[in-house]
């Protein structure tokens, strides 16, 4: 069980595409099939490292797990911290799942500069798994910001006719947002620790703020009168909601949610399948993936304070993205604001604080991977094939193409969260979650409501396109769905039915964390519990430079030398967490809990 | 007092020796030997040689003890020989895309090269002085060098116009340093910095509008050195007409030196005067450097004009770290030399500390960017071009990822380096600046200088967008160049991804506790 492999596996997930991207770039240009051929390796055995990391995950343990830790730039306290938990473990193993079925996709559709899309592919890969593995702050802004890079040039290279403009506008909107957001996590940073002791860690930037979340939770709460403040907690105080807005803005830009969801649709209709794709599936889940993992655990008192703001938007976002939709007659338009909507009801569900909510953020963060993810792909085939989007330039295709209409029907019903698909599972959490919470029941019915426009907008779209007289004459020649074309449609028809009627399994996986993410959100009290505090991994004294023998009088009054998470979390250790191993060289690992969680 | 030179002064000024050396033998084998060879070659290598050496000497001095030589003219301290590396790596790649520049201008002359090294020597001590007449006696010896370098190709009014534009403003600016000086000098009594503070603090007392002026003066000369708005007019046409390489020093190695200079006079001698005035000043110089360069940058369509703007707008970041210096303490109580605990500034020494690594790091991965990038653009530019104005149009730029796949990678990374994304160099300098920025309280500083960056972040992509998403105009030829430019742009590519990824060595040379030397 606790092998050295369980230590590694995250490194392994998270480099191999970019081992596989050196190779292609080795490769010669014209070698196309090569090309391809050694990506789709890549990103299969990318895809079974995600799985085994999935798979030798300890289900009942809310924890971090297979963390993997070595010093970076110890100087200021930034460390390379790999480490997965429910939520992380599942979008992982989508992220692998989604990487073959992408290559397949674009196989034919991109023909030109083959070798830089595939690079583009693998880097991005990389970046998005290193994303989803990060429990360094810094680590995951790095990986964050490195995602725009190849996206950017997947839209901007490979797109339709606007894909400059789309680009440009995909690019400096996420700039902006997490710029500001850096400014935010540097003040945390100095917020949490004091000199000498500070850290990017996440788990030590939590547990150091844990203190001072719990007095301006208390001060909040008494309508600021009485208050005792530490000096972290007057800090917190005056720029937690600051920090809190500025890491919100962030996410809700990656969403995204209502008043900043404008680059989506110009993003999404001018990028290649592939493009459209990683978008929906993986991109978008890093808004509310740092909402889960950052903004709201590490602002509880921010974010218990802003619950009602950020959950309307999230329901204005629901209905108006819907009603968006009912407007298009661009079909990957349609697709793109139908997102705004679903990502609206994940928000929801997170913003409820409640278990069944956030569980149902998590499912819903997965269905919306699989349904939006495999209509852009299936739009993407019949794009292939015609080269125009509008809905009116199709119609009738369920005589041509009665394979094709069958797979679209399916996804249409997951969209639309049809009883026995997967959309209905989330979407029923979420909306359980959210009348359960304290929100305002107004709130909770517009969401409800809104499920029936859903199934007004896609049903009507597939109506347009589908059924009726074959209007043009271009459509009468369509050929069906192709062998290649079955194999990557095919898993996503599978997931429809498997994570429909057979959810547990995955949320098994996520409710522990989400009921650890529910606690760390809205706790008020006892900072002790073991539940709140965050068990740390260490690294080995020797590990960290400056505590070398060479300069011993550094590590004597340590004036600028910050030993990092060293000394200071061998007192924070959470009570009964798990011993740590020291394996030679820089890595320690955590071993695999046997059954209890601490 | 018998002036002695001991082996202790040997060391710190041994850099700047070797540059001059080297600078002597081009210049004498140009008379005697050069007539007789045909190719120049030996030239580059003798500089890049020279330069390597300088360098690694200087990383050697890091571990001597700091402490002032040659009888308080000079400190030596990890700062100052930080800084030579620094000017070090800017002259070695400087050189390298020298050769290829000039060979396709068949203007190779050992001249180049040796103004290029007593350039280089001129920062190197620019950085040690700690006494006004010398400082201004290497400010002039960089900046004579780079005037003439300037205008060293002689074809044509831009250059002859540049080199013109640029020694006036540059005497001008020099002459406000040094009347700044004396006013000082006429206030204290001395031009060494170690013995003012005492009469400074006196001074400021009895003749407080002499000291201020005398301060303003001396900044104001800096200003223009390192180019920050309001004195950045001369910046956009000097660095334009100045032939790529000169532009790439400049914009590197001059500015560091002149930043290393300014940071030791006012850390050195502000104590003693009221401690809001410079952190006043340099809040507002770097709030008001970073959104006009990168304001002024953005409709800008000339590459070199725009890397101009946009090396404003990176001085405008530094004047952050700088301004970070001189904060007050979070709690609003004033600082600095008045409380004997604390010597200089309200922050704490290990946060000044701090600041002062954000700064040498940020130098160096802006030197090695901003080389580079200029580098390539003296690759890509035709000579035919330079006397129309269009030889720096993005659309030359056009394409080059299809036509130069290596350029065009290189050039991008060097863009998203100076735009701050990660995994680049920039990115790294630019969060140890701006840490040290949010650690003394300037949270308000900071928002300033990352949602200017974000609006050059624009300008840094479009060059990228050309490069990769535009197709290549017709007829557009690279001219073949030498081996050596492509080492460089590899060198300095490499540099920037690497220590972007890796930054850990860097980081750890300059973890000591007393980066500056104070009494």
């Amino acid at each position: 069980m606790n092998s050295v492999f369980d230590s590694r596996i995250l490194n392994l997930v998270v480099w191999s595409p970019a081992v596989f991207a050196l190779l292609v770039m080795f490769l010669p240009k014209g070698e196309k099939g090569q090309i391809r051929t050694a990506t789709l390796v890549g990103m299969l055995l990318n895809g079974a490292f995600a799985a085994l990391s999935f798979h030798r995950f300890h289900t009942p343990v809310p924890e971090f797990q297979q963390e993997y830790l070595a010093a970076w730039l110890p100087e200021i306290g930034l460390s390379y911290h790999l480490g997965i938990d429910g939520i992380a473990a599942t979008l992982v193993l989508m992220t692998g799942v989604l990487g073959p079925l992408v290559v397949m996709a674009s196989w034919r559709f991109i023909d030109e500069r083959v070798k830089e899309f595939h690079l583009a592919l693998l880097v991005l890969q990389t970046a998005m798994m290193g994303a989803l593995c990060s429990l360094d702050l810094l680590l995951f802004y790095v990986f964050f910001e490195a995602m725009l890079v190849p996206m950017y040039f997947l839209i901007g290279v490979w797109g339709s006719e606007e894909r400059q403009m789309a680009s440009m506008k995909f690019f400096l909107y996420t700039l902006v947002g997490s710029l500001l957001m850096l400014v935010a996590l540097l003040g945390v940073y100095f917020i949490a620790n004091p000199a000498g002791q500070r850290t990017f860690d996440y788990a030590g930037i939590y547990n150091g703020l844990l203190a001072a979340s719990h007095e301006v939770s208390a001060c909040v709460k008494n309508g600021n009168e009485n208050c005792v403040l530490g000096a972290s907690g007057v800090a917190l105080l005056r720029y937690g909601p600051w920090f809190f807005a500025a890491f919100a803005l962030a996410f809700a830009i990656k969403v995204p949610m209502f008043p900043v969801h404008t680059w989506l649709p110009d993003a999404h209709t001018q990028a290649p399948v592939a493009g459209s794709m990683i978008l929906a599936a993986v991109m978008l889940k890093m808004g509310t993936f740092g909402f889960w993992r950052f903004a709201l655990p590490l602002f509880p008192a921010a974010g218990q304070r802003f619950q009602t703001v950020v959950s309307s938007l999230a329901v204005v976002g629901i209905v108006y993205g819907a009603l968006m939709c009912l407007a298009q007659r661009d079909i990957k338009r349609l697709i793109a604001y139908s997102s705004v909507s679903h990502l609206g009801y994940c928000m929801l569900g997170m913003m409820s604080f409640t278990p069944e909510g956030a569980s149902g953020a998590a499912y819903q963060m997965l269905n919306h991977g699989v349904s939006t993810g495999a209509l852009f792909l299936l739009f993407g085939m019949l794009y292939e094939r015609r080269h125009v989007r509008l809905m009116s330039d199709y119609g009738g295709l369920a005589k041509v193409m009665p394979l094709y209409t069958a797979f679209f029907l399916i996804i249409t019903f997951s969209s639309v969260a049809v009883p026995g698909t997967n959309g209905f599972v989330g979407e029923f959490l979420v909306l359980l979650g959210s009348f359960k919470s304290t929100l305002p029941l107004g709130l909770s019915v517009a969401a409800t409501t809104a499920v029936v426009l859903g199934a007004a907008y896609m049903l009507w779209m597939v109506q347009k396109v589908f059924f009726g007289p074959i209007t043009r004459p271009e459509n009468a020649a369509l050929k069906d769905i192709g062998l290649r074309e079955l194999a990557t449609a095919l898993p996503f028809i599978a997931l429809v039915f498997v994570m429909g009627l057979r959810p547990q399994p995955l949320l098994d996986v996520i409710n522990a964390s989400s009921e650890r993410f529910v606690t760390r959100s809205t706790y008020t009290t006892d900072t002790a519990n073991a539940a709140v505090r965050m068990a740390v991994l260490q690294l080995p004294p020797a590990a960290v430079p400056g505590a070398v023998p060479a300069r011993p009088t550094i590590t004597a009054a340590p004036p600028n030398i910050n030993p990092g998470v060293v000394d200071r979390l061998r007192n924070l250790r959470a009570p009964g967490s798990m011993p740590t191993v020291r394996l030679p060289g820089n890595a320690v690992m955590m071993p695999a809990p046997q059954g209890t969680a601490p | 007092m018998t002036p002695v030179f001991t082996s202790s002064d040997f060391m710190p000024v041994l850099p700047a020796g070797i540059l001059v050396v080297a600078a002597i033998v081009l210049m004498l084998s140009e008379a005697f030997l050069a007539a007789n060879i045909a190719s120049r070659a030996y030239q580059s290598v003798l500089a890049v040689g020279a330069s390597l050496l300088a360098g690694a000497v200087a990383l050697y001095n890091m571990d001597l003890p700091s402490g002032p030589v040659l009888q308080g003219f000079a400190v030596q301290d990890p700062f100052s020989s930080f800084l030579t590396v620094t000017v070090c790596v800017g002259l070695v790649l400087a050189s390298l895309f020298t050769a290829g520049f000039l060979q396709h201008r068949n203007a190779e002359r050992g001249e180049f090269y040796a103004l290029v090294l007593f350039a280089g020597a001129g920062m190197s001590l620019l950085a040690l002085s700690a006494e006004f007449i010398t400082l201004f006696i290497n400010l002039e010896v960089l900046s004579v060098a780079t005037y003439a370098l300037t205008a060293f190709l002689r074809r044509g009014t831009r250059f002859s116009e540049a080199g013109f534009k640029y020694f006036i403003l540059g005497a001008f600016a020099a002459a406000l340093t040094l009347y700044g000086a004396a006013l000082l000098y006429g206030a204290t009594g001395t031009t060494k910095f170690i013995e003012m503070a005492g009469p400074l603090k006196e001074a400021m007392q009895t003749r407080p509008g002499l000291v201020i002026a005398g301060f303003g003066l001396v900044l104001a000369g800096f200003a223009f050195k390192v180019a920050a708005v309001p004195f950045h007019m001369w910046t956009p046409d000097v660095y334009e007409g100045a032939p790529t390489p000169v532009t790439a020093l400049m914009s590197a190695g001059v500015k560091a030196a002149a930043f290393a200079a300014m940071i030791r006079v006012f850390v050195l001698l502000s104590p003693a005067i009221d401690p809001q005035i410079p952190f006043v000043a340099f809040s507002m110089l770097a709030a008001l450097t970073m959104v006009g360069g990168n304001l002024l940058a953005l409709p800008q369509r000339n590459v070199k004009r725009m890397l101009a703007y946009s090396s404003i707008a990176h001085a405008g970041y530094l004047l952050v770290g700088v301004a970070a210096l001189f904060a007050p303490t979070p709690d609003g109580t004033a600082r600095v030399g008045l409380l004997t605990s604390t010597p200089l500034t309200g922050i704490s020494a290990a946060m000044q500390n701090d600041a002062f690594r954000g700064i040498l790091f940020y130098l160096l991965g802006y030197t090695v960017t901003a080389v580079g990038a200029f580098g390539c653009i003296a690759a890509v530019e035709r000579r035919e071009d330079e006397t129309r104005g269009n030889a720096w149009d993005l659309d030359r730029f056009a394409g080059l990822a299809q036509r130069k796949p290596v350029w065009a990678a290189a050039m991008a990374a060097f863009m998203l380096s100076l735009g701050g994304i990660p995994p680049t160099v920039g990115f790294v300098g630019k969060l140890l600046l701006f840490r040290s920025a949010v650690d003394a309280g300037l949270l308000g500083l900071a928002v300033v200088g990352m949602l200017a960056s974000a609006a050059g972040a624009y300008y840094y992509l479009r060059v990228v967008v050309y490069m990769y998403m535009r197709p290549s105009p017709e007829g557009a030829l690279v001219t073949e160049r030498r081996w050596t430019t492509e080492l460089a742009l590899s060198l300095s590519a490499l540099a920037t991804v690497g220590l972007g990824i890796l930054p850990g060595p860097i980081a750890e040379l300059l973890s000591r506790a007393d980066l500056l030397f104070r009494r």
